[in-house]
C-alpha cells in the first residue's frame, strides 16, 4: 500500500508543487486543483493543461459545428468564465465534437509534458459522451456544450445565460431581505423613543 | 443522509414535486446517500399535465441535504431541505431549469449539466 505512494512521491519530488500537496490529491481532484489555480490569479497557470477559448473555437470550426455561440459569463457566475454552445447535426457528430476537443487537449498536454517535464496530465472532464444528445466538456475556465438540435431547443441554454435573470434573482431576494430587516429596525426605533 | 423511504423535494421544472427514495445507486452496502449521489426514486406527487406522473420510478441526483456537507477547507454547508434533480439513464436532466443553490461538489462529481442549469453555485 505504501510502496506505490512512496514511489509516486519520489518521482514527484523534482517538480515544485508536489511536496506541498500530497500526490493522491492531485490524482483525485484534478478539476478542483485547476479551478483553484485559476482563481488564485497567475495566468501562466491558467493556461496549463486547460483549453483556451481560441483553441476551442478553432477546433469547433474544424469539425464544422453549427451555430457556435460564446457567452462570457464571468460577471454572472463565479465558477467559470466562458460558456461555448455548439450544435451537432447528429449524435455521432456531437460525440465527434467532444472527441476532437479531447484530442486537442491531449496533444497539447503531451507537448507541454515534453517541454516542461510536467508529471501529470490535466485533462478536461467530459460528461454525457455515451448518449450524444448533450456532451459537456469542462476545462475549468471554458465550458463547451455540444448539443443536438432538439436538445438545444429544449434546454435553451442561451436564454439562461444571456438573460441574466437567473443570477439577479437571488440578489433581488437578498435586497428584499435587507429591506425587511430595515423595516424591523424602523419599528424598533419608535419603541426606543417611547422609552 | 438520504435512505430508502426518505421524501425529497424536486429542485427542477421536470413536473415532479415530491420524490421518495427507494434505492441508492452505486453505494453497495452503504446506508445513506449524500450530495452528488444518484438514487432511484418514486414520484409521490406531480404537477398535473406534465410528462412525469405519480408513482413513476425515476433516477435523481441529490443536490441539497439537511445533513451538513464538510469541505476540506473547513467550510460546512447545510440546507433547509432535502432536494434532488430528476435525470434519465444517460444523466441528462429531465427538466430544463434547476432552482435554488447548488453545491460546487456536483461539478467535481461530473454533474456539470445540472450545475450549468443552476442559478447559483455555492
Amino acid at each position: 500500500m505504501l510502496a506505490p505512494l512512496r514511489s509516486r512521491v519520489l518521482s514527484g519530488a523534482p517538480s515544485p508543487p508536489c511536496p506541498i500537496h500530497p500526490p493522491w490529491r492531485q490524482l483525485g481532484f484534478l478539476l478542483r486543483l485547476a479551478s483553484t489555480s485559476t482563481s488564485s490569479s497567475s495566468s501562466a497557470k491558467e493556461k496549463q493543461g486547460i483549453l483556451d477559448l481560441a483553441e476551442v473555437e478553432k477546433v469547433l470550426s474544424d469539425v464544422k459545428a453549427d451555430d457556435v455561440r460564446v457567452i462570457p459569463v464571468r460577471d454572472q457566475c463565479d465558477w467559470t468564465d466562458y460558456m461555448v454552445i455548439a450544435t451537432g447535426r447528429s449524435t455521432w457528430h456531437v460525440r465527434n465534437i467532444a472527441q476532437a476537443l479531447i484530442h486537442k487537449a491531449v496533444v497539447d498536454e503531451q507537448v507541454k509534458q515534453k517541454q516542461k517535464g510536467a508529471e501529470r496530465m490535466l485533462l478536461p472532464s467530459v460528461e454525457g459522451h455515451g448518449g450524444g444528445k448533450w456532451v459537456v466538456i469542462d476545462s475549468g475556465t471554458v465550458i463547451v456544450h455540444a448539443l443536438d438540435e432538439k436538445a438545444r431547443a429544449y434546454y435553451n441554454l442561451e436564454s439562461l445565460w444571456t438573460a441574466e435573470i437567473s443570477p439577479k434573482g437571488p440578489n433581488q431576494d437578498l435586497e428584499k431581505a435587507i429591506v425587511k430587516t430595515r423595516r424591523r429596525n424602523n419599528s424598533k426605533k419608535p419603541m426606543k423613543s417611547v422609552q | 443522509m438520504i435512505q430508502p423511504q426518505t421524501l425529497l423535494n424536486v429542485a427542477d421544472n421536470s413536473g415532479a414535486r415530491e420524490l421518495m427514495c427507494i434505492r441508492i445507486i452505486g453505494a453497495g452496502n452503504h446506508r445513506y446517500a449524500h450530495i452528488g449521489d444518484v438514487i432511484v426514486a418514486v414520484i409521490k406527487e406531480a404537477v398535473p399535465n406534465m410528462p412525469l406522473e405519480r408513482s413513476e420510478v425515476i433516477r435523481a441526483v441529490i443536490v441539497r441535504t439537511c445533513k451538513e456537507l464538510k469541505r476540506d477547507n473547513g467550510m460546512i454547508i447545510r440546507y433547509d431541505d432535502n432536494a434532488a434533480v430528476v435525470i434519465d439513464q444517460e444523466g441528462n436532466p429531465k427538466g430544463t431549469r434547476v432552482f435554488g443553490a447548488i453545491a460546487q461538489e456536483l461539478r467535481q462529481l461530473n454533474f456539470t449539466k445540472i450545475v450549468s442549469l443552476a442559478p447559483e453555485v455555492l
